[in-house]
């Protein structure tokens, strides 16, 4: 049969994001499809070279414009660790509260663009709305809506006063309680089950086969979770991972769903057992330059991030490396791409999530 | 680098349910003097464990990867071909992190670690296409589609001196 090779972006209507596959179609199924993640390559890896270590921060926070909460996070606990800097306890609580703020604005993201991707404009308007409100938070507490720069070498920048922290947790919630009918709706309505399930399976066997992770890996059986690990406050967290076990478009919705409920809880726990009380330290300040070499892992709402720092006693770093989670998550979703249907490619590519500006550092 | 006892360790890594979290160039080394070998030898050896101290930092103003010197079977070999890159195969399993750590001349061959890691093809494309190194037996071969940059291979060892001339250059302009 006649081969056709049909370009899949950079613009494509699913995703304002230029990914860019090549599609190999016999009839209509897919037989191959070719990534190229350089399309904007920004060569943010190189700046290492030119940009001090105390600024680089900054930078890495940039990578991505959903994940920059953590990206910032991951340089300084990095950095923190070569240099043995302490970290005042409750800047790390603050730090993993924004984190999972982070997450919640980042599903309900993503919740937002695959429901506009299958067609309900509607819940997209109202899973926006909410992400709205989470954005109103940074704003409130950070200073920015979007690029935070709230991390800083040896602690955060920013304190977030008691009565705050309640009024956020009651916000929270309050939005927790409305996002159920939200839920609910992307959980039990016929045609989103008819679009998504049993579309794109990616089952445990192959998931393991190309190294997938965070809600990628856990819609296909996998208990997979960075936090796990304990560091960073985790270990004073009570949490499972969120795991389903069909692997297909539906199961990785429904992850997302539930880690949204989930993140609100752990926010709820961590605001309970954080030290209380005003003019507590955030910050301790980092001597000298850094020398030494470490890799950092981190969960971010995409999975599992991965952070190289090499510094070799001088103001600019050797190395910085950013392994994000949608470089990881590539390989399964070519598997998944190749004998799909050309109609079903779109669906596919949205449920992993994937975020370009995060793999073309 | 002994390819036969590095793909074993890697089956190793493989049978024992690790998870291939990344392959990464972790040392990028500029032709090393050889007054500098057995320094850079005993320093690039402490390199294997983690956290561990890098190489002692050079004398030079520039930043960046530092040419610090190459270990002893590269510096053998320094008189005609020497330019070193480290590459470090990262694996995770129950939280934990650990690396195969092996180091290359420029343009020798590293074997593609593909037939035990669906997701190596990705990285070893991606260290292909931006350091240069030369993998063989990619699973799945992009043919330098990968990456759009605009320096062909932006961290060759020649593309580094050439920017870090350049970044030199204009600290001065500045400074005067």
């Amino acid at each position: 049969m006649k081969r056709t090779t049909i370009p899949f972006g950079p613009q494509h209507p699913v995703l304002p994001e230029p990914i860019v596959l090549d599609l190999i179609l016999e009839d209509e199924k897919v037989i191959d499809a070719i990534p190229t993640i350089g399309y904007i390559h920004r060569g943010l890896e190189m700046m290492v070279e030119r940009v001090e270590y105390t600024e680089m921060g900054f930078v890495v926070e940039r990578i991505c414009g959903i994940c920059s909460f953590m990206h910032g996070m991951g340089y300084c606990v990095s950095l923190e660790s070569i240099m043995n800097v302490e970290v005042p306890e409750r800047a790390r609580w603050l730090r993993l509260i924004w984190a999972e703020i982070s997450r919640v604005q980042s599903h309900l993201l993503w919740l937002g663009l695959g429901a506009d991707a299958f067609g309900f404009e509607n819940l997209f308007m109202h899973c926006w709305r909410m992400r709205e409100e989470i954005l109103d938070i940074f704003e409130q507490t950070t200073g920015g809506r979007i690029i935070h720069s709230v991390n800083r070498i040896g602690g955060v920048k920013r304190d977030i006063s008691d009565t705050e922290l309640a009024a956020i947790l009651a916000r929270l919630q309050q939005l927790g309680a409305e996002f159920k009918e939200t839920a609910r709706v992307f959980g039990t309505d016929p045609s989103i089950r008819h679009r998504l399930s049993g579309v794109g399976v990616l089952s445990m066997e192959d998931a393991r086969a190309v190294d997938a992770v965070g809600p990628m890996a856990r819609a296909s059986g996998i208990a997979m979770d960075t936090r796990l690990s304990g560091t960073f406050m985790y270990d004073h967290i009570d949490f499972q991972p969120i795991v389903e076990t069909a692997g297909d478009c539906l199961a990785r919705v429904l992850v997302r769903l539930r880690e949204v409920d989930q993140s609100i809880d752990i926010i709820r726990q961590a605001i309970d057992r954080m030290p209380k009380g005003e003019g507590m330290p955030l910050e301790n300040k980092p001597r000298g330059n850094p020398t030494g070499e470490v890799f950092t892992r981190l969960e971010q709402p995409r999975g599992e991030v991965l952070y190289y720092v090499k510094a070799n006693g001088t103001k600019n770093l050797e190395r910085f490396r950013a392994r994000t989670p949608t470089f990881a998550n590539i390989p399964a979703m070519i598997k998944l791409v190749k004998g799909s249907d050309l109609a079903d490619v779109p669906q596919i590519i949205l449920t992993i999530d994937p975020c370009i500006s995060c793999t073309e550092r | 680098m002994d390819g036969d006892a590095f793909l074993a360790r890697v089956r190793d890594y493989h049978e024992a349910g690790w998870r291939l979290a990344i392959i990464n160039v972790t040392t990028i080394v500029a032709a090393a003097a050889p007054t500098h070998a057995a320094h850079g030898a005993a320093a690039a050896l402490s390199t294997a464990a983690l956290p561990a101290a890098a190489p002692a930092a050079d004398t030079a103003p520039a930043a960046g990867p530092a040419p610090a010197a190459a270990p002893a079977p590269a510096a053998a070999r320094a008189a005609e071909a020497p330019n070193v890159f480290e590459i470090a195969w990262g694996f995770v399993k129950d939280g934990t992190l650990e690396t195969i750590r092996e180091q290359i001349v420029a343009g020798d061959a590293v074997p593609s670690v593909s037939e035990f890691f669906g997701a190596a093809f990705l990285y070893e494309n991606e260290i292909r296409e931006l350091f240069g190194i030369n993998v063989e037996g990619i699973g799945v071969d992009l043919r330098g589609q990968l990456y759009k940059t605009a320096t062909k291979v932006p961290f060759s060892h020649a593309a580094i001196k050439d920017r870090l001339a350049k970044n030199a250059a204009a600290a001065a302009v500045k400074r005067s």
